[in-house]
């Protein structure tokens, strides 16, 4: 894990895209987009309904292993509107133990709008000690936590490319990696992420071995 | 000619151009005629495509006044070929005012014109392999095809063993139940495994070959060089002024090459030298389609006075007046270069003459291999290989699309194509419930089932949507993502993704004969500017690309083996052979040899383990990493390795004692699977076989997928399946495609079974001359490609020929 300084806090990184506040007891994850595999279905393309389940078990596996009381899901929990209700057993059986176990904390994405269950909340915006969690990051100076752009970046290690999940760290905003297993990527250069990107913005890549903090100064005179 | 042949218009016609009947054309008539379904396999200019059609024009001409029913299809595996043969047939037809009419159909013929081909047939069709299966996905596919009398299918050795001709087969299956009455007659290039070809297009009793040799064997010879080749590398930097003379003497001189890269490299040297200012050009598959037309039509025309190609020039159609074919590096197979060198002078009856230019010391013995071959009359062997299931997947909604069917009927059907004679039920069964609902174990998408029973018992689709986009998803090409390049407002071609990830804004590089300064990406386009730079930055790799066939390397090992076989060759060669035999021993044809020495590599003593195995480059590849693996395990400390067609070099940090433990062929294959496994190519292989069989579309109908989006959901796609299917149909798929491609895994079994118990090793102080070429290539592969220096490697070298002795 790789800690990162946010304001008078500690937060830390783990190298599948999981950020801990171990000090609240709490971890915090992205865009899990559960059952987007099914939702090809329907058009006739049929991915391998697993998807669900290895995201629940690589949060589960993880989390297992710290001190979390509390579990805070940036958004777009689900693929669609009707994912819900596309889990299998198993893959409900595993989401029971993730609301069972933890105090879970539904924040609204984008993907999940109109979405109604009648066991989940979903909230706007949920606020801890003036950091506020958000789906999307805003345009404004206050000290922010997000997802929804399924940031990846890349970088050149000895003539070869490296493309990768990443965590982009600027000031007081943090964007967090897309969590889900069938979840794409748009690399942190793309005109949409420009405002919330910086010279100094730093970018934390995560590989399977580890995690490797880099500045977007650093990357950008590769280019 | 007898009363029988009433071929009169044709006669009339090739008496115009003072042209005849050839003996075989009119053989392939008769026996036709008689009933029998032919092989005609014939060298290239001896009047095959001719003789494919007079079947059927004999019985269209005969026929006054025929119907407007689909009497004839021709299918070959190229649009261009397609093309070109429409219109070679037309001359006649409307010369003579005949009745008939020939239309083309592929991918790039207007919506109009297809619709009115299917409302009102033509009498021939000419089309390939894809559009025929689109045209029998239609619901009226029994009726269009019911009249089908004649079936041509070109170039059939190229088709034959690919998923193309998978394709191809199971759909030469279904227009048996449809027309089986019709008569085939297939048209092959000289290859060795006839009668799988035969059987591939019928399975008739009433069905037999003709095979037309070559009246005069062709004439090969090596180019002599002033400067002498070099000991590694794959260019013929060292020849091209011996080569542009050559061009200079002749009308129309075909360079090949075995990649784009070698094209373009070779096309650039060319140029430094032209100072006669002869009209040379450039041609492979990367290229623009108008600019490759463009050559080829200059060709035709005879404008050209020298073309450099890949494999891009390799099928059909008639190039015009070539009187040499010059061959760069080894071709790496016998037909191949046979097929080749029938581009040179078309004239049947004449002696086509061509040139081998090897690019190094080993091919040099390549090439020697090969003429000899040739002289004998050998040809590589080709291994038949089972029907593809993911082609079989996408057949089968296709047949769906179609009618509905009955299972064990289409199974029947379906064992009836030649590559899946062998299909079990079980896997048939499998292959169906993966087209319904993708096979999964639990069944989850059962409810979006795309076929079911219908109320008469019988598989039908379940809706309008699916036949649209099957339509939208046919064929077994899956291309790599490319990238366009654009000049200003021109395309110039397609280069693959990955030529690009080492790229930054200035750097240059060659292609389409210039040299181009990379500027930016925008979209899938690659911005660039001409420079004056006569030098590119990048270097791309030249090395061949096509391993070394079976047949070949056994007829190196043979060249090499015995003294008598090599005494006589230019000084180059045989010094080097002799010293070998005096310092190591030369390599056998049963058994391998294998050396190791000590050297210095940055001051350290390295110790090297070669084994000439002569199994070409792709299984060569794979035993070096599989000996690495192995010598890890037991403490050797393996640091690299690299392999050419002829043998691998495994260094590392401590001496190898025991080499029979190493090769020892049980364990290796068990490394092998779990290696296997962890593969970019089982990726690829995976993606493709998605791509194919339906699991992916290629795109959707109003969203265009980029090709990077397809590729990395595939990726992620293998790696949940492989966790929670490990068997299932689409993985078998992937790993049969990477056994059979580039790990060759056949040819290495092979291999490791041959040499069991007859290893020869040598012990040796240093570096043996055979070894020479390959630690070379060593030291090409492992320098940082942005600081190749030759005058660098140059120094290397010669330091390296004083301690064998060689200089």
């Amino acid at each position: 894990m790789k800690t990162i300084e946010f304001y008078n806090h500690k937060l830390q990184i783990n190298k599948e895209g999981i950020l801990f506040w171990l000090e609240k007891e709490i971890a915090i994850v992205s865009d899990l987009h559960l059952e987007k595999g099914s939702s090809f279905a329907s058009t006739g393309q049929f991915i391998p309904p697993y998807d669900s389940e290895e995201t629940l078990k690589k949060l589960l596996n993880v989390i297992d292993n710290y001190k979390v009381k509390k579990v805070i899901l940036l958004g777009d929990t689900f693929h669609d509107k009707d994912a819900f209700h596309r889990m299998s057993s198993k893959v409900r059986f595993l989401f029971e133990e993730l609301i069972k176990n933890y105090e879970v904390i539904f924040i609204l994405g984008n993907h999940e709008n109109k979405m109604k269950i009648d066991s989940i909340n979903f909230y706007q915006e949920y606020v801890v000690d003036n950091v506020r969690f958000i789906h999307e990051a805003v345009q404004e100076n206050i000290n922010q936590i997000s997802g929804h752009y399924h940031p990846v970046a890349s970088i050149k290690v000895s003539s070869k490319k490296i493309t990768t999940k990443c965590l982009i760290h600027t000031n007081n905003h943090i964007i967090l990696p897309s969590f889900g297993v069938f979840t794409g990527g748009l690399n942190i250069h793309d005109p949409v992420l420009k405002p919330f990107i910086s010279q100094d913005s730093n970018i934390y890549f995560l590989t399977k071995k580890s995690i490797y903090k880099f500045s977007n100064k650093e990357i950008e005179s590769q280019y | 000619m007898s009363d029988n042949f009433k071929l009169q218009p044709i006669q009339n016609w090739l008496k115009k151009n003072n042209w005849f009947f050839y003996d075989h054309q009119l053989e392939t008539l008769n026996q036709s005629i008689n009933g029998y379904d032919i092989l005609l396999i014939a060298p290239t200019g001896g009047g095959k495509t001719l003789a494919g059609f007079l079947p059927s024009l004999h019985d269209l001409i005969n026929n006054n006044s025929p119907e407007n029913k689909l009497h004839t299809l021709y299918i070959s595996p190229l649009k261009a070929l397609t093309i070109d043969v429409h219109r070679n047939l037309t001359n006649p037809i409307e010369d003579q005012n005949l009745d008939i009419r020939v239309e083309t159909r592929t991918g790039d013929t207007s919506s109009y014109k297809k619709n009115r081909q299917k409302n009102v047939p033509p009498h021939m069709l000419m089309t390939t392999p894809e559009s025929l299966a689109l045209l029998l996905a239609d619901i009226k596919a029994k009726e269009y095809f019911k009249s089908l009398r004649y079936l041509i299918i070109d170039e059939i050795h190229s088709l034959v063993n690919t998923k193309r001709g998978d394709l191809l087969s199971l759909n030469l299956s279904r227009l048996d139940t449809i027309s089986p009455n019709c008569k085939r007659i297939g048209l092959s290039a000289t290859i060795k495994n006839k009668n799988s070809i035969l059987n591939f297009l019928s399975q008739k009793k009433k069905s037999k070959i003709i095979n037309i040799q070559e009246k005069s064997s062709p004439k090969i010879e090596i180019l002599e060089t002033e400067n002498r080749v070099p000991w590694s590398g794959h260019m013929a930097s060292y020849a091209i002024t011996d080569i542009y003379k050559k061009i200079k003497r002749s009308s129309m001189t075909i360079l090949f090459v075995n990649t784009r890269a070698q094209a373009e490299l070779v096309f650039n040297k060319l140029w430094h030298e032209n100072e006669n200012n002869l009209k040379i050009a450039i041609h492979h598959g990367s290229l623009e389609k108008e600019i490759r037309r463009k050559v080829e039509s200059l060709m035709s025309l005879g404008k050209l006075d020298c073309v450099v190609a890949t494999s891009s020039l390799d099928l059909g159609i008639d190039w015009g007046k070539v009187d040499l074919v010059v061959q760069i590096g080894s071709p790496k197979g016998i037909a191949r270069f046979l097929q080749r060198i029938g581009r040179s002078n078309h004239r049947f009856d004449e002696p086509s003459k061509a040139l081998l230019v090897p690019s190094n010391r080993f091919e040099y013995l390549e090439c020697i291999s090969t003429i000899a071959s040739i002289k004998a009359n050998l040809l590589d062997e080709v291994k038949d290989k089972d029907g593809s299931l993911d082609v079989l997947a996408q057949h089968i909604l296709g047949v769906a699309c179609s009618n509905p069917f009955q299972i064990d009927e289409l199974y029947l059907q379906i064992k009836k194509a030649w590559p899946y004679r062998g299909l079990k039920k079980q896997n048939f069964k499998e292959v169906l419930e993966f087209v319904r609902n993708g096979g999964y174990s639990l069944k989850h998408y059962e409810q979006y089932a795309k076929i079911d029973l219908n109320k008469n018992n019988l598989y039908a689709i379940k809706n309008r949507n699916i036949r649209n986009k099957y339509r939208l998803n046919v064929g077994t090409i899956v291309e790599a993502y490319m990238l366009k390049v654009k000049l200003g407002n021109r395309t110039l071609g397609q280069v693959e993704e990955w030529f690009i990830e080492g790229l930054n804004e200035g750097d240059t590089f060659l292609f389409s004969g210039r040299v181009l300064e990379y500027q930016s990406i925008t979209n899938n386009n690659i911005i660039v500017r001409s420079t004056n730079n006569s030098h590119p930055k990048i270097p791309s790799y030249a090395g061949g690309r096509l391993p070394l066939t079976s047949e070949l390397s056994f007829q190196v090992r043979k060249l090499i083996s015995k003294k008598e076989y090599w005494k006589n060759f230019p000084n180059q060669i045989s010094d080097w052979l002799k010293l070998q035999f005096k310092f190591s021993a030369l390599p056998s044809t049963e058994g391998l040899l294998v050396e190791t020495f000590p050297r210095h590599i940055k001051n350290k003593k390295r110790y090297f383990l070669i084994c000439y195995t002569f199994e070409g480059r792709n299984a060569n590849q794979t035993l070096g990493f599989l000996i690495s693996k192995k010598m890890q395990r037991m403490g050797y400390k393996p640091i690299s390795f690299v392999a050419t067609d002829y043998a691998l070099a495994v260094w590392s940090m401590n001496e190898v004692e025991n080499i029979n433990i190493i090769l020892n062929e049980d364990i290796m294959l068990d490394d092998l699977y779990e290696w296997l496994e962890e593969t970019p190519l089982l990726k690829k292989n995976f993606r493709d076989a998605a791509i194919i069989s339906g699991l992916i579309e290629r795109t959707i109908p109003g969203h265009k997928k980029t090709g990077k989006q397809v590729m990395f959901s595939s990726d992620l796609i293998f790696n949940v399946l492989k966790k929670h299917e490990p068997n299932h149909i689409l993985l078998q798929v992937a790993r049969n495609d990477s056994y059979r491609g580039l790990i060759d895994l056949d040819r290495l079994g092979d291999f490791l079974k041959r040499i069991k118990n007859n290893i020869v090793h040598k012990k040796l102080d240093r570096i043996s001359p055979l070894a020479v070429p390959l630690v070379l290539e060593i030291n090409r592969q492992t320098i940082d490609k942005s600081e190749v220096d030759e005058y660098f490697l140059e120094e290397l070298e010669n330091e390296i020929l004083s301690e064998v002795g060689l200089n």
